[in-house]
């Protein structure tokens, strides 16, 4: 947590996005994610486990990502989800309508 | 809702604890993970395990978001509210007995009901596609119903643009198989096969059949019939069997659940239409100017609407009848299903409204019942949902879990209103058999009952409804407290659902007058016609309805009988039908008088004691002859001729054009003189009341198209059953129906009868009800007022006073629901008063009795709670609180 800036909490649809991108890669548990956004973001970006979990077991109804019971770093069973094929679809879509929406911020904030 | 998603919530739902311990499992891995982080930073262990978990925050409230995420909430709410429901039955089981066996009542008998409904009007007939089956007439311009000739059938069957196939029938025969009645259709050879019925044994019938008149003559029995009658004899098949006393050979029996397109009655026999001319004294369906007797059924080419059917056939009838006179040119084209015994027009949802209005009211007065005494419990439960509602629980979650409540008593009640129902059922069959005249039980068939899917999903849907409607307005009043009243503590004094209860005791008032009135209605009817005098002797006279080949032969055998005491032939049989109407004009006057009249022989007057008061009878000769003479009742006479002497007037008669059949033989009487003047006969009992006017003609007494009455010797049941074996020895086959007089006097009452006793039942059922809900409400009011009522104890208020208090209360919510029952009754005297003759629908005496007991049975229901106020102890009362 730094002074200078306090960190931001995240919109509902942002968590989702985010979360979404966060799992392009390998598998990961709910812990993982929100140290890899957290860290990332370089601690801007804080992810309240309040709103990880609830966030995480939606997408995973909406069948954006699929949830498997692995074995951790810590040797211990973990829960570790991963993209599906639809949830990449919906990256894509989610990720270019975050660019056209910041981009349109950007320029009111620039010109207006 | 995705498939991914379903099967996430399904197994939630199914291994709840699984699901729940690995959500946990999943938390804590994460505070696990958080924990070593702060070790790794140097933090020990108890200090870094603290903060991880302060950093997570509360697991439970993260859980229950992360359910809410998921979306199951609802099931699991569900699945609490039940549990919840389940526990408070248990602290309070008489209350739930009582509830779950009021609507069980409610709802088997409407269940009952629809029971019988369903068998006769839903379901359709077990044959291939029933319903795309037509049956296909018209109306003349002259305003009759067409029949089918067998050449109009031929060419319908021939060139049509609508019907894949057609079969045509003739309406059915009563025939006596050893001395059973059977009813036997005859029908063309492609029936089974266009209705797909398969032979159970042998076969069934072909077109082959009927190819040609005249082939020699088989049957097909139904499988039904053949258990019952011929025991599943196998070699049945083979076997002579007489139809009219003609031999027919049986050539298969029709697969089970099979009774032709009828229920009123099935079908136990089907022969070749072709037999007609066997069966026929006068011109055969094949003679070259053949009647029109045939019934015609066709099956709709798939995609041809039913309109688009009734306008190409009202073109193929018009075609079909434009070389015939102008009244018998067709009019319009009837088409009606043949799918249900009884077609769902709206003609029958208007008879059978009146019935299920009846029983729908006893279902709405239990939930009435039901809805109070759930009110007086939400008052008790008010402290409970008092806090909850000040602790923040959402109205809508607490409204949602009391209609979880009672849709949970619904339900058992909807089993127990099932076998309620059964047990309806069955004892209304078999009280209905056992106190019908006994002769006419043989004629009934009663369709099976059995309970299908539509009787239960009627249950489910019903039990739901009235769950609903029983909870509903608790939960909404229950709820409506005033949570800063409650906050204080206050949980008594404004609660007061006391206009809707008020409302609901209104109602069932209401309900149980308009029920009661029609009772007494119904019961005074009933009375009335019992005790006309029909002005016939009845008690042993039998009436006989034979085949005309055997007519000579029974007549010999009936004068050679010791039993016989004296015969008589007559074109229509007093009590069993009605006799048909005639216009009669006076020479010399301009207008002209309605009259019935029967053509009888000289025994007729003899043989039912009626006396000639005047003049004479007719000779044997006049009667061979058919002599332009007549006889006419007293009323006749003084009606015709009030100032002269009726005998030797004379009067033409003018038939109706459109009794065609009756023309033949009233058409040869164009002016006949009065002979005599015999006394009035009420002779058409039932459908017209009694019909005084009457005028008799005088026919051979071996007559054909006539039936038989004989005057007996002795019991008549026993020399009926005499008359019968011998005849059957004499001239087998000859007897189609033999009957005591009595048993039509019996039958026609029997209706009203049965019609009251189920009124009765259902408004003494409606009255105890609400009784019931009287009382529960008085009783409800003195236990709110009891402070009030100690008050004016105290303050010197006498029993009376209180008694007059409590008992006024409830006569005026009588005054309030007494006038709205007897106007309804009123309106309903309107609608269906003109359906049923001999019912005086606006009986001063029934609509009094009707009042009269509702208003004793609210004062003795309210006496409790009164005498319970009146003996209140004002020290007791006051300090309560």
């Amino acid at each position: 947590m730094t002074t200078q800036h306090s960190s931001i909490d995240l919109l509902q649809g942002t968590l989702d996005l985010l979360i979404l991108r966060t799992l392009q890669g390998d598998p990961m548990h709910g812990w993982a994610i929100s140290d890899r956004i957290q860290q990332i973001s370089q601690d801007v970006l804080q992810v309240g486990q309040g709103s990880l979990y609830p966030a995480l077991h939606r997408l995973e109804h909406r069948g954006w990502i699929r949830a498997e019971w692995g074995v951790s770093e810590l040797g211990r069973r973990a829960r570790f989800y991963r993209l599906t094929p639809a949830g990449r679809r919906q990256l894509d879509v989610e990720t270019a309508d975050w660019e056209k929406m910041s981009g349109a911020i950007a320029r009111v904030l620039k010109l207006a | 809702m995705t498939a991914r998603d379903l099967w996430l919530r399904v197994r939630a739902l199914v291994f709840h604890g699984r699901v729940e311990r690995e959500l946990h499992e999943e938390l804590d891995f994460h505070v696990e993970m958080q924990t070593r982080r702060h070790i790794a930073a140097g933090v020990d262990a108890t200090e870094a395990r603290r903060l991880a978990h302060t950093q997570f925050g509360s697991t439970a409230l993260v859980e229950d978001r992360v359910r809410d995420a998921r979306g199951i909430g609802f099931f699991e709410t569900l699945l609490q509210d039940v549990r919840y429901a389940v526990r408070s039955f248990r602290r309070a089981p008489a209350f739930a007995l009582t509830v779950v066996g009021t609507i069980a009542l409610g709802l088997g008998l409407n269940a009952g009901v629809f029971t019988i409904f369903n068998a006769y009007v839903l379901t359709p007939f077990a044959v291939r596609d029933p319903y795309s089956l037509y049956e296909f007439t018209w109306d003349t311009r002259g305003g009759r119903f067409h029949r089918f000739t067998w050449p109009e059938f031929e060419q319908l069957r021939r060139d049509n643009a609508v019907f894949s196939d057609v079969y045509a029938e003739r309406h059915q025969l009563v025939t006596r198989i050893d001395g059973h009645t059977a009813y036997t259709l005859l029908v063309t050879g492609n029936y089974f096969r266009m209705l797909g019925v398969d032979a159970a044994l042998g076969r069934t019938l072909e077109p082959s059949d009927t190819a040609a008149p005249g082939r020699e003559a088989v049957a097909v029995l139904s499988y039904a019939f053949w258990q019952r009658q011929f025991g599943s004899d196998p070699a049945v098949v083979g076997r002579t069997i007489l139809i009219q006393g003609h031999p027919c050979e049986v050539v298969g029996v029709a697969r089970p659940g099979f009774d032709g397109l009828s229920q009123t009655p099935p079908h136990d026999i089907w022969v070749p239409v072709t037999i007609d001319p066997l069966l026929e004294d006068g011109p055969s369906l094949f003679a070259s100017n053949p009647p029109s007797r045939l019934g015609v059924v066709g099956r709709l080419k798939p995609g041809v609407s039913l309109r688009a059917a009734r306008a190409a056939l009202v073109v193929w009838a018009q075609h079909a009848t434009e070389q015939l006179a102008d009244q018998d040119k067709a009019a319009t084209a009837r088409l009606e299903s043949r799918a249900t015994s009884v077609p769902l027009s709206p003609m029958v949802m208007l008879a059978l409204s009146p019935i299920a209005v009846a029983f729908a009211l006893v279902l709405l007065i239990a939930c009435a019942n039901v809805a109070n005494m759930m009110l007086a419990r939400g008052l008790a439960r008010q402290r409970e949902i008092g806090i909850r509602l000040t602790l923040g629980a959402g109205r809508r979650r607490l409204v949602r879990q009391l209609l979880t409540e009672s849709v949970l008593l619904a339900l058992p009640a909807a089993a127990a209103g099932f076998a309620v129902s059964r047990l309806a059922v069955t004892g209304a069959v078999s009280a209905m058999l056992a106190t019908m005249p006994s002769e006419f039980v043989e004629f009934i068939r009663v369709a099976p009952l059995p309970p299908d899917w539509r009787v239960l999903a009627f249950m489910i849907v019903a039990a739901l409804g009235t769950g609903i409607v029983f909870g509903l307005a608790p939960a909404l009043q229950t709820t409506r407290a005033n949570v800063v009243q409650m906050a204080r503590g206050d949980f008594g004094s404004d609660f007061g659902p006391w206009r809707l209860r008020r409302a609901l005791v209104v109602a069932q008032i209401t309900a149980s007058v308009l029920l009661l009135i029609t009772a007494a209605v119904l019961l005074r009817s009933a009375q009335r016609f019992a005790n006309v005098d029909p002005g016939l002797r009845t008690r042993d006279v039998i009436s006989l309805d034979i085949r005309e080949p055997f007519r000579a032969k029974v007549l010999e055998a009936l004068a050679a009988s010791p039993v016989v005491l004296a015969i008589a032939s007559a074109s229509t049989i007093p009590l069993d039908a009605s006799s048909p109407g005639v216009s009669v004009a006076l020479p010399g006057r301009s207008d002209v008088f309605r009259t019935r009249y029967r053509f009888v022989s000289p025994g007729y007057f003899d043989v039912f004691e009626v006396a000639i008061r005047r003049g004479r009878n007719f000779t044997l000769e006049e009667a061979r002859a058919g002599a332009a003479v007549a006889i006419v009742s007293e009323t006749a006479a003084q009606q015709w001729w009030p100032d002269r002497d009726a005998i030797g007037q004379s009067l033409r008669i003018v038939p109706d054009r459109l009794v065609r059949d009756a023309t033949a033989r009233i058409g040869r009487h164009a002016t006949v003189q009065v002979i005599g003047v015999a006394l009035d006969t009420a002779a058409d009992l039932g459908q017209t009341g009694p019909f005084h006017s009457a005028i008799h003609l005088p026919i051979d007494p071996t007559a054909s198209d006539t039936g038989l009455v004989v005057r007996v010797y002795g019991e008549a049941e026993a020399a009926r059953r005499s008359l019968d074996r011998s005849l059957a020895v004499a001239a087998p086959g000859a007897v189609q129906e033999i009957h005591k007089l009595q048993e039509f006097v019996a039958g026609r009452l029997y209706p009203f009868r049965a019609a009251y006793w189920v009124s009765g039942a259902v408004g003494a059922l409606a009255l105890l009800l609400t009784i019931s809900g009287v009382y529960g409400v008085l009783s409800y009011l003195v236990a709110q007022r009891a402070k009030e009522i100690g008050i004016r104890i105290a303050l010197g208020a006498n029993a009376s006073a209180v008694v007059s208090l409590v008992l006024g209360q409830s006569l005026r919510l009588a005054a309030i629901g007494l006038p709205i029952g007897v106007l309804l009754a009123l309106g309903a005297a309107r609608i269906f008063g003109w359906r049923v003759m001999m019912l005086q629908a606006f009986d001063p005496l029934a609509y009094v009795v009707g009042t009269l007991v509702v208003v004793i049975a609210c004062v003795v229901a309210s006496s409790f709670p009164a005498l319970r106020a009146a003996r209140l102890d004002p020290m007791t009362s006051l300090r309560a609180d």
